[in-house]
């Protein structure tokens, strides 16, 4: 700290800390009354990533891709178990041990960015951080009122926790010769659930 | 005549499928984020003028945001070190695993770690640091170095690669890349789930809250921070912002600058250990703030070089960088930025780096496209002052020397005959002139007419009209 | 200011920016004493010999004249470059003084005289190179603003436009593999563009790239700015 001082006393006078305004990074076609949810869904979709419309759209796409070992929060399987068909087996405890065997996850998000198809999770509303990352599909549940428009809002309203954090689309690299590769270590499939 | 400057000399050496690479990706980051920044926003480089504002608000107040952070960041359950040099920091984080009885390190990438070398202090010491950035641990199981700041192996092949996994034991020769990044999928997260530290870097850090702002698309250090017990963040002392709304601001600029993306897949905003009931996760979080030579560089006229955010887009853009690749600039910060950090991070070893500044032509692509607005070339042209006035071999090699011109230009007398008598360059071929540069000029391009005096023989004629 | 590369190799240049300057009613003087910007020991790292070259052409521009120089790269260095080395010295104040006064010649017909259209005709395609150090100047656009507005001319964009040609400079001979690359890529995005005739506002980019074009045996046809403003007013019986 001294030599950070010593090296910043010879300076005559320091940078100011400018103010700016929000409304610099707002996009240029920025769409303002359209429902979020409709704006965030073509936003994921432009990510790579899979706007679920209802329970209904969830079930298609794991039985679709042969996902049926999984864990859902124990909260919403609740309330969409019902839509299951019976070969589904779902876990509402994460065993660690068993990390593969985990095919989706199924978590609740905190919050979403529409204007970049960004899924927000939070240590609050996430049992288990491995559930949102090891399976090969995971699955968000974002309610409506959660979506933020852009990243400057949802800066904003930044909860106190101790790990945010938001996901844009499927885990992916473009180490290997600048070609794009979904789930390096994270999902291949990012889906998010419309929730009411 | 003398060697040519070693970056051109790797330059002419550098295979032409590699050259090949690095130019067409480079080249298309680049134009795929310039297309972004200007079909999204009103005006860019309003904002890339003032994020550079911001950063160098902070650069030059770090004695007043460093105890304030630190003070946020004990607030919320961490605990702070300072590391004056690489062996400090290095030894800090041996000292943190020692005491765990840690033995196995799980890495996200993160560029300080390159500049202390960090791996290689911990396996000499016995313990395990792996890569999990895929392209840094293809670094590190080919013990090669990145050669770009976002792109570490931009230099190499899949068929290279391919043949590093087979050496490896990670599957039969395969160069799909879908099939190499399974592979490293399928390996890594074993090692994730075994490993006792989990050590990242920080692209930011918030002065008012004390968040640290983490960026990676591949999800590796969400999961280096989702499968251990114990955090350890590297920090260099610049990446401070004042206040978390700047991030609205930073984070905008700088995945769209990195890799022509609106924001990286993964935003990670930490701000301590994990708390009950989450399962997984850090219950124990450090934060080492690295100095390493910074506090030097802010001793310099070459202080606004600390605003950079490592967006790599100075690289992707320079000329010169897509000639000569990463390699070439024999440091961990290649290109344009690192012609600037490089010589000054390097403190008394200068004078071997004094070349750096000089690969440029000046062409300011470099700050055209920074997103917190360094000026680049006036910070090249500060260091090529420093290496001449310090005489540093390299600063000099192959540029003429500018003594016989200087008297010359100031002698208008002089001038003016040096005007006529250059028509013997006419008549006379350059390779009996003892001039180098002239000759050299020559090897590759032709010299026009010399036509000296002509204009002010004219311009005499005119006025009498 | 003539510039030292056009007194000694291209007084064509010369030429035509006074007779531009002329036809827009300027009276154009042309002190004597002046030699160089003093850019080549300034961007070599020889300070010391730099300023000792500024200084002279500070003495010799002394005035409250405008200096009109046709070249992007030297205007750079005498409003931007000069304030650099000469940030902790005695004299700041008198080379700060000519810096506000010293103005690129495309720079200096828009926007200091207002002119917006060109007069006269200019029948054939050119390409127009940008000068790498007015960066973030007006001098590129008002350029093409002129250019674009002369009766017969045909302005084709070609790619990479915004990549450095490669001279910079002592930078050709001190990395003559990468500076020759530079042109030569450079060379063939003009060429794919097809162009007549290549402009720019610095005879230097110009003179390295047609020293390599005609090193290949292949030659193109360089013109500067001041040339085609200056020949469009002929063609259109102006002067």
């Amino acid at each position: 700290m001294s030599r950070v001082r010593g090296a910043l006393a010879p300076l005559s006078e320091r940078a100011p800390l400018p103010d700016w305004d929000a409304s610099l990074v707002a996009l240029r076609q920025r769409s303002t009354g359209e429902d979020l949810w409709t704006l965030f869904a073509e936003r994921l979709k432009a990510v790579n990533g899979t706007p679920l419309q209802d329970v209904a759209a969830l079930v298609e796409l794991l039985d679709r891709g042969g996902w049926h070992h999984g864990y859902c929060d124990a909260t919403i399987w609740n309330e969409i178990k019902s839509a299951f068909p019976a070969h589904f087996v779902v876990e509402t405890r994460f065993d660690r041990a068993r990390v593969d065997e985990y095919k989706f996850g199924i978590t609740p998000a905190d919050g979403a960015i529409a204007e970049t198809g960004t899924i927000i999770l939070s240590d609050a509303r996430t049992e288990n951080r491995l559930t949102a990352l090891a399976p090969w599909v995971h699955v968000a549940v974002v309610r409506l009122e959660q979506i933020h428009q852009d990243v400057t809002s949802a800066i904003a309203s930044l909860p106190a926790d101790p790990n945010v954090v938001w996901i844009t689309g499927p885990s992916k690299t473009a180490d290997v010769e600048g070609i794009l590769i979904e789930g390096v270590h994270g999902p291949g499939i990012q889906a998010a659930l419309r929730w009411r | 005549m003398s060697a040519h400057q070693p970056i051109d000399q790797y330059a002419e050496k550098l295979p032409p499928d590699k050259r090949a690479s690095v130019y067409l990706s480079t080249k298309g980051t680049h134009e795929k984020r310039t297309k972004l920044l200007f079909d999204q926003f009103a005006d860019p480089n309003r904002l890339r003028h003032l994020a550079g504002e911001i950063k160098q608000h902070v650069i030059e107040n770090l004695d007043t945001y460093l105890p304030q952070v630190e003070a946020k960041l004990q607030a919320n359950g961490v605990k702070v070190h300072w590391a004056s040099n690489a062996e400090e920091a290095c030894a800090a984080v041996h000292g943190i695993m020692q005491a765990r009885g840690a033995t196995k390190m799980v890495k996200a990438k993160t560029m300080v770690s390159e500049e202390i070398e960090l791996a290689h202090y911990l396996e000499k010491r016995g313990m395990e640091a792996l890569e999990t950035d895929l392209g840094e641990f293809i670094v590190q199981i080919d013990h090669d170095h990145p050669s770009h700041i976002v792109r570490p192996i931009i230099h190499k092949n899949r068929r290279e690669i391919a043949q590093s996994f087979e050496r490896e034991g990670l599957g039969a020769y395969n160069d799909d890349p879908q099939t190499i990044t399974r592979r490293a999928r399928e390996y890594l997260r074993h090692k994730y789930l075994s490993a006792d530290v989990g050590l990242t870097g920080a692209n930011f850090v918030s002065a008012e809250s004390g968040r640290l702002v983490l960026v990676t698309n591949e999800g590796n250090s969400r999961f280096c921070l989702a499968a251990t017990k114990c955090h350890i963040a590297l920090i260099g002392i610049e990446k401070i912002v004042p206040r978390d709304r700047d991030l609205g601001l930073l984070l905008n600029l700088l995945a769209r600058s990195a890799t022509a993306q609106q924001l990286t897949v993964y935003t990670e905003f930490i701000s301590g250990p994990k708390k009950l009931p989450q399962g997984e996760g850090p219950e124990e979080m450090h934060v080492i703030f690295v100095d390493n030579g910074r506090t030097d560089v802010l001793e310099t006229e070459c202080r606004d070089i600390l605003r950079c955010i490592r967006c790599g887009a100075c690289l992707n853009v320079c000329p010169v960088y897509r000639q000569a690749s990463g390699h070439a600039y024999r440091s961990v910060y290649p290109g344009p930025v690192g012609a600037v950090l490089s010589p000054l991070l390097a403190k008394e070893k200068f004078s071997a780096l004094a070349d750096l500044p000089k690969a440029s032509s000046l062409c300011g692509a470099c700050n055209e496209v920074c997103p917190v607005n360094i000026p680049i070339p006036d910070l090249l042209l500060r260091l090529r002052e420093k290496g001449k006035s310090e005489h540093a071999p390299l600063a000099s090699l192959d540029t003429p020397g500018m003594g016989t011109w200087s008297l010359l230009a100031s002698q208008p007398t002089a001038w003016k005959t040096a005007l006529i008598g250059g028509k013997l360059l006419n008549y006379v071929p350059t390779t009996l002139l003892p001039v180098p540069a002239l000759r050299a000029w020559e090897k590759q391009r032709t010299l026009p007419k010399w036509r000296g005096g002509e204009f002010r023989k004219w311009l005499k004629d005119h006025r009498k009209k | 200011m003539a510039t030292c590369i056009c007194d000694a190799f291209f007084d064509d240049v010369a030429r035509a920016t006074v007779e531009v300057l002329e036809y827009l009613g300027c009276a154009v003087e042309f002190p004597e004493a002046q030699t160089c910007c003093g850019q080549p020991a300034f961007n070599g790292g020889d300070w010391a010999a730099s300023r000792k070259v500024v200084r002279h052409t500070v003495r010799t521009f002394a005035g409250e004249l405008p200096v009109v120089i046709p070249s992007g790269s030297c205007a750079a260095m005498m409003f931007h470059g000069t304030l650099l080395e000469f940030e902790k010295e005695p004299d700041l104040n008198e080379v700060a003084e000519l810096s506000r006064r010293s103005w690129e010649l495309g720079d200096f017909i828009v926007n200091a005289l207002g002119i917006k259209t060109w007069p006269g005709k200019y029948e054939a395609k050119i390409a127009f190179h940008r000068s790498c150090h007015t960066r973030g100047t007006p001098s590129g656009d008002a350029a093409m603003l002129l250019l674009n507005s002369i009766a017969s001319l045909t302005n084709v964009a070609f790619g990479e436009g915004e990549q450095c040609c490669g001279f910079g400079g002592t930078f050709a001979v001190s990395f003559p593999h990468i500076s020759s690359n530079m042109g030569t890529l450079k060379l063939e995005h003009v060429r794919a563009a097809q162009p007549d005739v290549l402009v720019s506002g610095d005879m230097s980019c110009l003179m390295h790239l047609n020293g390599l074009a005609e090193k290949e045996g292949k030659p193109i046809r360089t013109q500067h700015l001041a040339q085609i403003l200056r020949d469009a007013l002929k063609n259109g019986g102006l002067i």
